[in-house]
């Protein structure tokens, strides 16, 4: 008896497993059947002519195309796109999804399934996905990074065979040809950048408002700049915080994040990061080290200054809650971000209280602002021409647009009168199905509806926002593969871990505290570094002609 | 003569096979998972050595050399993150050994109805995860709210220590955290072999005239003896491998503790973190298992030289 049981337990234990395995294997394989038949269409058309009457046509025939086999089989093709939210797959993805079908088989002839991943596993996620041939034809590199997914070799080319001109030829009416050209890794084309605020106004202190009132600050005493906020000094800033500290000695003055640099300066982290950067981004491109230089000894001082004075919370270090989440939670009353059209309605939505939002610095365009988070095609993708002809709906088409970003219309979202939306009613961000909430990240934001609240020129105002930044860095563009310094990079980043926390929160006096930092970075290897990234800036100087 | 020896040989084996037939069916599974998870994914060390690049795959990738154990070495960090990683388990094995063996005796000598709940209370903190262990340490050792600072070393009249940026004190935090958190599970296992010593002995050095202390030197620790060789033999083992969640949560990942908390995990973890390289992710565990491989050799050997008997191989 126990003998059989034992034969019957061992028995179902093993099937249970290989079953697990099989069902993977097969749904991967199917994936693939799905896909495998449209190549000899593809590769017809792949020399067709490039003028704009042409390409229209034959982006017209491969719609037809794919139509007449649907009609066939039966069942459309599947283009799959795939990006991050905060909370994984939304409740109502798959009706959203449907909807979005329904659509595309009209316009497109194809399925669009967007695969919406949660963002603390993305970056493994699609990584996996992208080396094991599972089906995933466009994504946001917004995770894993446009570098890493270039240098691995997961992005196909968006130029070959004409394929961007073919057929996604009203990709260049939206997006302007020196930001496609910021997103050219060795002249070749990966990625099409989101269209949304590349130009950032650096150092935007934002301030809970019922803690100014508290104070007492008068702000009538400030002017307001462009974009309707407060233009003020970093003694005004000192003074208002004064003033908050003497007024709620319970509440800590200042939420910290290791952003000053970059959301508090227009130091440009050229070819990615600050090991060598470029002090005077507009005018030279000199790779220099940015934590020996005058702009981030005074961040350090005046943080050294407010420590000193009490202003920021003993455990800053330690502490990995965000600096918006802090003063959500009522015990902290000030940050710094970058400010860009709209902001104030979004750090009042993440904060959980009316901020008020003073310019205290520049506006600025870094050398990797368009090029940090492309959306790009898998080098594996069984037809490009489908997905190529999905990017362009997503950036151009207003019905997809409005699909992916807001999900569908009379169940989340209600379009008012002047074609802002609002939520469906009885629908809030803690009920709705379908709330990415990563309109920075979605292709085009701008084709689809403005919430209310925000101004309904929303788009034209971000581009003339891109527009009017007076100081653009000159390596615009500029990318950089550090694969063959990662090392280097490993060191540096650890060195910096290891000494920054404390002289940038001020809890050391910076004299002692930047000699370590620098001493460190410099064991590290930080010479060697910048002399490799000045190197290959250089050669794309000469190669674009730039001096 | 020699045939039928064979054949005899045979069919005891063939007997042998049938009767421990369902023994083989039942750890059928067993090896199968080990086979899955631990033997398949072997060709897949020959990604230490390339530069991947998925248009070619893992096995068409360019080999590099040894490029990607570079950053391993690059600064002092290979040789800080190795000595954290063994002294650690070193001074672990050493306490945790210790307190294990004492609390066993303990509570193998106590002789009251509360016995069990003792047992069950001291395995409480293995249960607990170590996120919530590091927020644990945390309340103790916060700066603005933490309960050392502002209630034990004013008690004192000491000033309050900013804990997480002072790496002297940390070893020591580790190691009792560390031991804290492991000794109750660890006694487990030592209970369990001094409730199999024969009561017999104990009653007849009692009947002797043996005091407790006498008892415990000479009877309960000496019968210990192969037990505590085979723990240490299976932690030497490890000795390549840190608690993950001790090293990097308990300390908050704090920089500024790097020097002594840093271990070939956590420092492998960050390095990938950043840069998100499969091939460097790969050298890394390689270099990690070979020298795991050399120590938990080296270990058994040395045994087997000193006691024969307690050698796992």
């Amino acid at each position: 008896m126990k003998k059989h049981l034992a034969i019957a337990l061992a028995t179902v234990l093993t099937v249970g497993m290989l079953a697990g395995c099989g069902n993977a294997a097969d749904s991967g394989s199917a994936a693939q059947e799905t896909t495998s038949d449209q190549t000899a269409t593809t590769t017809t058309e792949d020399n067709t002519s490039t003028a704009a009457e042409e390409s229209l046509d034959a982006a017209a025939q491969a719609i037809a195309d794919r139509k007449a086999e649907a009609e066939k089989t039966g069942e459309y093709k599947k283009v799959v796109v795939s990006f991050f939210d905060w909370t994984g797959a939304p409740a109502g993805l798959e009706r959203v999804n449907a909807k979005l079908s329904e659509y595309t088989e009209e316009t497109l002839g194809l399925d669009v399934e967007l695969l919406i991943i949660d963002s603390a596993a993305y970056t493994d996620d699609i990584k996996l996905m992208l080396s094991s041939g599972e089906q995933v034809d466009l994504f946001s590199t917004c995770g894993p990074g446009y570098m890493t997914c270039v240098n691995n070799g997961y992005t196909a080319d968006l130029e070959e065979n004409d394929l961007l001109a073919t057929y996604g030829a009203k990709l260049q009416d939206v997006v302007r040809p020196e930001y496609f050209d910021a997103c050219r890794v060795g002249g070749v084309l990966y990625g099409v950048p989101p269209i949304k605020d590349y130009a950032i106004q650096t150092a935007a202190v934002c301030i809970g408002t019922e803690y100014l009132e508290g104070a007492g600050v008068d702000l009538s005493k400030f002017d307001k700049d462009d974009l309707g906020y407060y233009k003020c000094t970093w003694d005004d800033v000192d003074e208002m915080f004064a003033a908050m500290h003497a007024a709620f000695p319970d509440k800590t003055v200042y939420s910290t994040q290791d952003n000053m640099l970059s959301q508090g300066s227009c130091v440009d982290p050229v070819g990615g990061d600050y090991y060598g950067s470029l002090l005077d981004p507009a005018n030279s491109l000199t790779v220099e080290n940015v934590y020996e230089s005058e702009v981030f000894k005074t961040w350090c001082d005046r943080f050294y200054r407010w420590n000193q004075a009490g202003y920021i919370s003993g455990d800053a270090m330690t502490d990995k809650n965000g600096a918006s989440a802090r003063i959500k939670s009522g015990a902290f009353m000030a940050m710094m971000a970058c400010g860009k059209p709209a902001y104030q309605n979004q750090i009042s939505g993440e904060c959980g209280r009316p901020m008020t939002v003073f310019d205290v610095g520049d506006p600025f365009m870094s050398s990797s602002a368009v090029s940090s988070f492309p959306w790009c095609m898998n080098q594996a993708t069984e037809d490009p021409v489908a997905a190529m002809q999905v990017l362009e709906a997503l950036y151009t088409d207003p019905v997809v647009a409005n699909l992916a970003c807001w999900g569908e219309e009379g169940v989340e979202y209600v379009v008012n009168d002047d074609t802002s939306i609002n939520w469906a009613p009885g629908v809030d961000a803690n009920n709705s199905e379908y709330y990415p909430n990563v309109l920075w990240l979605m292709p085009n934001q701008y084709a689809a509806h403005v919430w209310e609240g925000d101004p309904l020129d929303v788009g034209p105002q971000t581009a003339a926002f891109n527009d009017n930044c007076p100081v653009k860095s000159k390596a615009l563009g500029f990318t950089w593969d550090n694969g063959d310094y990662a090392a280097e990079y490993t060191a540096l980043q650890n060195a910096y871990q290891e000494y920054s926390g404390k002289v940038i929160y001020g809890f050391v006096d910076p004299e002692t505290g930047l000699k370590e930092l620098n001493d460190a970075l410099k064991a590290a290897g930080l010479e060697e570094y910048m002399a490799a990234k000045q190197e290959a800036l250089n050669a794309w100087a000469a190669e674009n002609g730039i001096n | 003569m020699n045939d039928q020896l064979k054949k005899h040989n045979k069919s005891i084996q063939k007997k042998k096979l049938r009767r421990f037939f369902p023994i083989y069916l039942m750890a059928l599974p067993g090896l199968i998972y080990l086979f899955i998870n631990n033997y398949m994914p072997l060709p897949g060390l020959v990604l230490a050595f390339k530069k991947y690049n998925a248009k070619k795959g893992i096995f068409g990738s360019d080999f590099v050399g040894f490029k990607n154990f570079k950053y391993l070495f690059k600064t002092n960090d290979a040789f800080i993150i190795t000595r954290n990683t063994i002294l650690y388990n070193v001074a672990f094995i050493i306490v945790n050994t210790i307190l294990a063996v004492f609390v066993a005796i303990l509570l193998a000598e106590m002789v009251s109805n509360l016995k069990k709940v003792y047992q069950c209370l001291i395995l409480l903190p293995f249960m607990i995860s170590m996120v919530i262990v590091s927020y644990l340490v945390f309340g103790y050792l916060s700066n603005d709210n933490g309960f050392m600072n502002n209630t034990i070393l004013p008690l004192f009249g000491k000033e309050p220590i900013f804990w997480y940026m002072e790496k002297k004190y940390w070893p020591f935090i580790l190691i009792f955290v560390n031991a804290w958190k492991v000794t109750g599970y660890n006694s487990i296992i030592y209970i369990s072999s001094i409730l199999g010593i024969d009561r017999g002995i104990y009653e007849s050095a009692a009947i002797d005239g043996c005091s407790k202390w006498k008892q415990i030197t000479t009877i309960t620790l000496p019968l210990l003896k192969p037990t505590v060789i085979m723990m240490t033999l299976l932690a030497v083992g490890r000795i390549f491998y840190s608690d993950f969640g001790l090293f990097y949560q308990v300390p908050q990942n704090q920089g500024a503790l790097f020097a002594v908390t840093n271990t070939i995990d956590t420092y492998v973890y960050r390095g990938l973190l950043e840069l998100g390289d499969m091939t460097m992710a790969s050298a890394a565990g390689l270099y990690q298992s070979i020298i795991g491989f050399i120590l938990i050799l080296g270990a058994n050997l040395l045994v087997r030289k000193i006691e024969p008997d307690s050698a796992l191989f």
